[in-house]
């Protein structure tokens, strides 16, 4: 035997898609695929091929002497011959194809020459209900427990409480419960407790917004740093997208404004530009036509974009055509990055919907089809979003993956029921979300698998899901307190909203001029007191507060609770009665720096029936580093000095109301090492799912990576001050896990902290902690 | 037939690898044999990239079961270095169009073979490889430096549909780790954060669609490696240890242990228990650069790109299956030249000559070389004048121009050029001391002898370390090939 080398050319000599598939095209397709089965013989797939006709089978792999389809299609004789009509195959073509069956017939499973025979429905359907069973009347529930009846299996048992309260939070908001919220929960005796939390959960619009931008940053590709912001080849939508989430914003809405576009919402269709030449599939117009069909009709136009679809029905043309919408000059159709001669013609796949006015311009064109998209026929539009949100909450889509909607769901009535409603429900993707969220289904036990579902999945209750990386990453920073400082994303966060003034600020007299100063101690220390007491003849009717800190504050007027702020750029601005009394009064603030520059800078405007008095900060405040004694604020420098300016007469103020400021959360930050390597994506395609298990080099970075690991120095340094060492390990398994630990896991956890300097033995139990299982997986 | 048709499932066939083994391998193989049970890790239970097609393909006969890519990245030009032409000297009002070569050409150990001055030492190890001189790229316009390392390190131009991913993901995906504890591909020398293009380099730097399991670990700093397979910094192996220890007694005594074993935290304990493993074994000394014997580490000179050839050569040797070792991209610095060219190159060539002349000979003399495919390559070479290639519409970006030379920093090759370059490759199955290709001698200096083309030149790869070049796995219902859309044709010249 020679040196067994093998050349490339000896294997798989015969290319089957290159070679084989156009003959069987030109040849057989027309009587034998689709749904036609002249003979009995259908050649949709190889396994259809095999199975053979009514005489028995056609074709062995590796025996041409035994596929008698190879006789048919050389046979001279004019009444066996195959195909019947016309000229037949050429010798050559014969010869591939004995060929190919001498080398064992190989086609990829995944080609298809036809359609299975199922095609998903275009339009809505309205679905009847089956009869509740056990006074289960949800719909959701209905339909599915009727198909858990007729596969004669029991209904899922009631999630535990505990699991359920871990679970709404993370599954609506991102966050874990605290235990405080937890133990409300618990508590409640409402026999609509659970309904309730989903209410609650919905109302807290700012981390809703924050977990939901995760979701949609992976679908609409939108990231704060990626590939072609260099050269100015793509932008961001993430001002847009924040707002429309914190809104609310129906979905149908959403998609009008990502194709006819503003501004702020172009960087979706504009795609990403590379420097130099581009393959023809992946021009800008070919994106769009990518994008649009994958983001809003789960349908996969990459394939299309170079030749017709090997593996479902769209062709080149139709790829090409709806490039063409977006396109701002004529369109060339090319194959394989080879033109053919041929022209695109701005149209969209579905015409029963109604088509694009191919000579209208763009603008005008991408309305047209912002509005045949959300078109309240478009059924597939409807299905496509709620398969995707359905998958996002209960584990997995009733059509997987989420991006193959031709895919048969594995219950039709299920999705064209959640389609149909959600367009009755105004496209409103919090009210489809507290739908399937007061469900059994939703409440249920979570199934177990033991390996990853293929296609023979079938629904047992919500399956277990892994934190995404920003889920773990806001749930090790809420246990810790370690939140970053700053966010990248431009969103606003702050509970007001700039020009939402309430009256009585609009109102008030403010003065002109601001002569306060910014002042702080004269030692640089990051966290201070300030104080300053007057004494006033008689009661203002109101009182005008107007301050602001570099980098936080909260002010106390007689002991009560006014404002707080962590951003100095929005200054706090509020009218107030009742806060201050004739004779002594004390304001005091505590002011925090972060780092950099320091200083805090205000003024209280105090209105009498007849005067005004003005109190402004400045030398005659006093200031004290926590401990140490009070002595005179020094001032750092003059109102409407640099850095700051003049802030203070910004219109970009907030109420600094009082209660929880929301801290940054991992969505909003860019990418770093931990979270990529905890399936964080590269946002350059499209990604509509996260990977599901761990890898050994995310593991290794869990285990000794720097990122996790200051945390958690940082998280162990911050919980020693706050919780006496009696109390954490109850305190971080009901936060963490949600649950109490048990008698051996309370030793478990003694022995790491017993024996080891306090701070080493709390990272090390909150490394312990946040490596479980039972944390990093929703169950 | 059986070695022709050695298909390779991408996960199992453990006992198949073993037969193939030489017997010091089998035996560090029965060590691990123990942990079968934890064997490949999160990778049986987690969802894996199927292959495509109904058979298994079947691969060629490897004649490398290792390989170490050595990246010139920024452009190193080829007449400079690999492909010396006309020599002409600094010289006042020179005319730059008459410059090919800013260095004169010197000997190498193979007969009529010339390499440029101040590549000394590698010119005594010619004799081990297979110099290719007629690399080609395609020309895409305009020229960005990422673009073309994400094209030679996938084998596809970007923008495309999918992750792709890199050769040493490939690598990984198909023929799996060598030694089941050492990350399968590692990549050394080049900084992820703090450069610029960095979100183009990450974009290529993965493992793409096949999962982060089959990603590289990164070490941009290679005396600090050590510190990637040690606990966290300020933390000693007893504590943890015990910290794990701890943590597996959690695991136990978590009263829903039984109703909580579905996969997804199977697949997290198994891939803890792996991280600890290599964390806590002898293996993770291969990272630590200060356990080399001084007199042999002092041969790889004290600059990043030396200590990363010698760390890739330590790695290889405790079974790495894949590992790149750069000068690092940074742009307009190292091989990036577009001005400064030949004072750059000059001192290029000086950190690079000794290293890589020892990691061939430090290879030979531990008889790996013959199983270790080593490739010095770059994503495009340089000339004086032209851009991308005649005819191309590539902008200029030379930060030099002149016509006539009127000071040291025009001289030297500023401009990109993609119509023929030079890679180097040593050892696992390639010729030894021959030349494949050729450029033409004026200018341009184009690829007029076998042209090899990506495609070609990865499945030139690809055969050499056992995967057929058509394997391909799905994604999104469609083949994704080892070679672009499956065409890569491997360059028989360059076989032994």
């Amino acid at each position: 035997m020679a040196m067994l080398q093998s050349s490339p050319a000896l294997i798989g000599k015969i290319d089957f898609v290159h070679q084989i598939m156009p003959v069987l095209k030109k040849n057989c397709a027309e009587c034998h695929t689709e749904g036609k089965k002249k003979g009995g013989l259908s050649l949709n797939t190889l396994g259809e091929f095999l199975a053979g006709g009514e005489g028995g089978e056609v074709a062995v792999p590796g025996e041409p002497d035994e596929s008698y389809f190879l006789e048919l299609v050389a046979t001279d004789d004019t009444d066996d011959r195959m195909p019947p009509k016309g000229p037949g195959l050429s010798d050559e073509e014969v010869h591939l194809l004995h060929q190919w069956v001498k080398e064992g017939m190989e086609w990829p499973e995944e080609i298809r020459l036809g359609s299975s025979g199922w095609e998903p429905q275009l339009k809505p359907r309205v679905v009847t209900l089956p009869p509740a069973q056990a006074g289960r009347d949800h719909p959701i529930d209905r339909i599915l427990d009727r198909d858990l009846s007729m596969r004669k299996v029991p209904l899922p048992a009631a999630a535990p409480e505990e699991t359920f309260v871990r679970r709404v939070y993370l599954d609506l908001i991102g966050l874990l419960p605290t235990p405080e919220e937890r133990d409300a929960f618990l508590n409640s005796t409402s026999d609509k407790k659970s309904e309730e939390l989903v209410d609650d959960l919905l109302k807290r619009k700012i981390a809703y917004a924050d977990h939901w931008l995760t979701f949609w940053n992976d679908l609409l590709r939108n990231d704060y740093t990626g590939t072609g912001f260099i050269t100015k080849g793509r932008t961001q939508i993430t001002t847009w997208l924040y707002r429309s989430l914190r809104e609310n914003k129906p979905y149908d809405q959403m998609t009008r404004e990502l194709i006819d576009v503003n501004k702020e919402s172009e960087g979706f269709i504009n795609g990403i530009k590379w420097r130099g030449s581009v393959n023809a599939s992946q021009t800008r117009n070919m994106q769009f036509a990518q994008n649009v069909s994958q983001v809003f009709l789960g349908i996969n136009m990459k394939c299309a974009s170079c030749h017709d679809s090997f593996i479902d029905r769209w062709t080149l043309q139709e790829a090409y055509d709806l490039a063409a919408v977006f396109s701002e000059k004529p369109l060339e159709l090319e194959r394989c990055d080879i033109p053919t001669g041929k022209m695109a013609t701005a149209r969209w796949m579905f015409p029963e919907l109604g088509q694009i006015d191919k000579n209208a311009t763009k603008n005008e064109r991408l309305k047209q089809l912002a509005g045949l998209m959300t078109h309240p026929e478009n059924g597939r539009f409807t299905r496509t979003i709620v398969n995707r949100i359905w998958a996002k909450i209960m584990g997995r889509g009733i059509v997987h993956p989420v991006d193959a909607m031709h895919t048969k769901p594995w219950n039709e009535d299920l999705l064209d029921y959640l389609a149909n409603r959600f367009a009755k429900d105004e496209y409103d993707l919090k009210k489809f979300m507290h739908f399937v969220m007061t469900s059994h289904a939703y409440r249920s036990q979570s199934d177990l698998l033991s390996g990853e579902p293929g296609l023979e999945y079938a629904y047992n209750g919500p399956l277990p899901k892994r934190m995404s990386a920003e889920q773990l990453m806001d749930s090790i920073w809420q246990v810790t307190s370690s939140h970053p400082q700053n966010a990248n994303a431009k969103v606003e966060r702050s509970y007001a909203h700039k020009g939402n003034l309430p009256t009585e600020v609009k109102q008030f007299a403010w003065p002109e001029k601001i002569n306060a100063k910014w002042i702080w101690t004269k030692e640089r220390a990051a966290k201070i007191n300030l104080r300053k007491e007057i004494v006033l003849s008689e009661q203002p009717v109101a009182v005008g507060i107007l301050a602001t800190c570099d980098n936080a504050f909260s002010i106390t007027i007689n002991g009560k609770s006014v404002a707080r702020s962590k951003v100095w750029q929005k200054p706090v601005k509020l009218v107030k009665t009742d806060l201050f009394n004739s004779g002594k009064n004390t304001i005091e603030v505590q002011a925090e720096m972060f780092g950099g520059s320091m200083g805090f800078v205000g003024q209280l405007v105090l209105q009498f029936t007849d005067k005004i008095k003005v109190i402004e900060t400045g030398p005659d405040w006093k200031a004290q580093v926590p401990e140490k004694d009070w002595s005179t604020a020094h001032t750092e420098k003059e109102y409407g000095q640099g850095p700051w300016n003049k802030v203070l007469h910004s219109s970009d103020i907030q109420d600094g109301k009082t209660g929880p400021e929301p801290p940054v959360r991992a969505s909003l930050v860019a990418n770093n090492f931990l979270m990529r390597s905890l399936g964080r994506p590269h946002r350059d395609q499209v990604v509509t799912s996260r990977p599901s298990s761990l890898t050994t080099l995310q593991a290794i970075d869990l285990a000794n990576g720097e990122i996790l690991s200051d945390t958690l120095k940082e998280g162990a340094m911050r919980l020693s001050k706050s919780k006496n060492t009696g109390q954490i390990h109850n305190w971080l398994y009901r936060h963490a896990l949600g649950r109490n630990p048990t008698p051996n896991e309370e030793e478990t956890l003694l022995a790491v902290t017993k024996n080891s300097p306090e701070q080493q033995g709390l990272e090390d139990l909150l490394w312990m902690v946040f490596m479980q299982p039972g944390f990093q997986i929703i169950r | 037939m059986d070695g022709l048709y050695a298909a390779r499932f991408s996960n199992y066939s453990l006992t198949h690898r073993l037969s193939k083994m030489n017997s010091f391998e089998a035996l560090q193989r029965r060590d691990f044999l123990k942990q079968l049970g934890l064997a490949s890790t999160a990778a049986l239970a987690a969802p894996s990239t199927s292959l495509w097609g109904n058979e298994q393909i079947p691969h060629p006969q490897a004649r490398a079961d290792s390989c170490i890519v050595i990246w010139m990245a920024g452009g190193m030009a080829s007449p400079d270095t690999f492909d010396p032409k006309t020599y002409l000297p600094y010289e006042d009002g020179l005319e730059v169009k008459k410059i090919l070569s800013t260095f004169p050409a010197i000997d190498t150990n193979v007969d009529g073979v010339k390499i440029s001055q101040g590549l000394e030492n590698i010119a005594q190890v010619m004799d081990r490889g297979t110099l290719i001189r007629s690399a080609i790229q395609p020309d895409l316009g305009a020229i960005l430096h990422s673009r073309h390392q994400y094209h030679w390190h996938t084998g596809y131009v970007p923008p495309i549909t999918v992750a792709a991913p890199h050769l040493g993901a490939w690598m990984s995906k198909v023929l799996g780790p060598k030694n089941e504890v050492v990350p399968p591909f590692i990549n050394i020398g080049q900084r992820l954060e703090g450069v610029g293009e960095k979100e183009e380099l990450k974009a290529f730097t993965t493992a793409g669609f096949f999962g982060s399991e089959h990603g590289p670990m990164n070490l941009p700093f290679p005396e600090q490696a050590v510190q990637s397979v040690q606990p966290p910094k300020g933390m000693e192996p007893g504590r943890f240890s015990n910290r794990y220890k701890h943590f597996k007694s959690l695991l136990d005594q978590n009263p829903n242990r039984e109703n909580m074993s579905d996969f997804q935290g199977e697949s997290m304990i198994r891939s803890m228990e792996a991280a600890h493993r290599l964390l806590q074994s002898d293996e993770k000394h291969a990272f630590d650069l200060t356990r080399e014997p001084k007199d042999s580490a002092n041969k790889y000179g004290d600059s990043r790109f030396g200590q990363g050839c010698l760390l890739a050569r330590r790695l290889v040797e405790q079974g790495s299956r894949f590992v790149e070792v750069t000068t690092e991209y940074v742009p307009f610095l190292n091989w990036d030249t577009h001005e400064n060219g030949h004072t750059t190159a000059t001192r290029m060539k000086k950190e690079i000559d000794q290293p890589v002349a020892q990691l061939i000979l430090d290879l030979e003399a531990r008889g790996m070389l013959d199983r270790t495919l080593v490739i010095l390559a770059s994503e495009f070479s340089r000339d004086m004048m032209i851009e991308g290639v005649p005819g191309s519409t590539a902008p200029d970006q030379s930060r030099a121009r002149t016509d006539n030379l009127k000071e040291m920093k025009q001289y030297g090759l500023h401009r990109h050029f993609t119509g023929g370059s030079s890679i180097m490759m040593w050892g696992g199955g390639v010729k030894q001391g021959h030349v494949y290709g050729e450029t033409a001698d004026e200018r341009p200096l184009m690829a007029v002898k076998n042209p090899l083309s990506i495609e070609d030149l990865h499945a030139t790869i690809f055969t050499l370390m056992g995967i057929n070049p058509k394997t391909a796995y799905e994604v999104e219902k469609r083949p994704f090939y080892a070679t672009k859309d499956g065409i890569g044709k491997c360059a028989k010249g360059v076989l032994a």
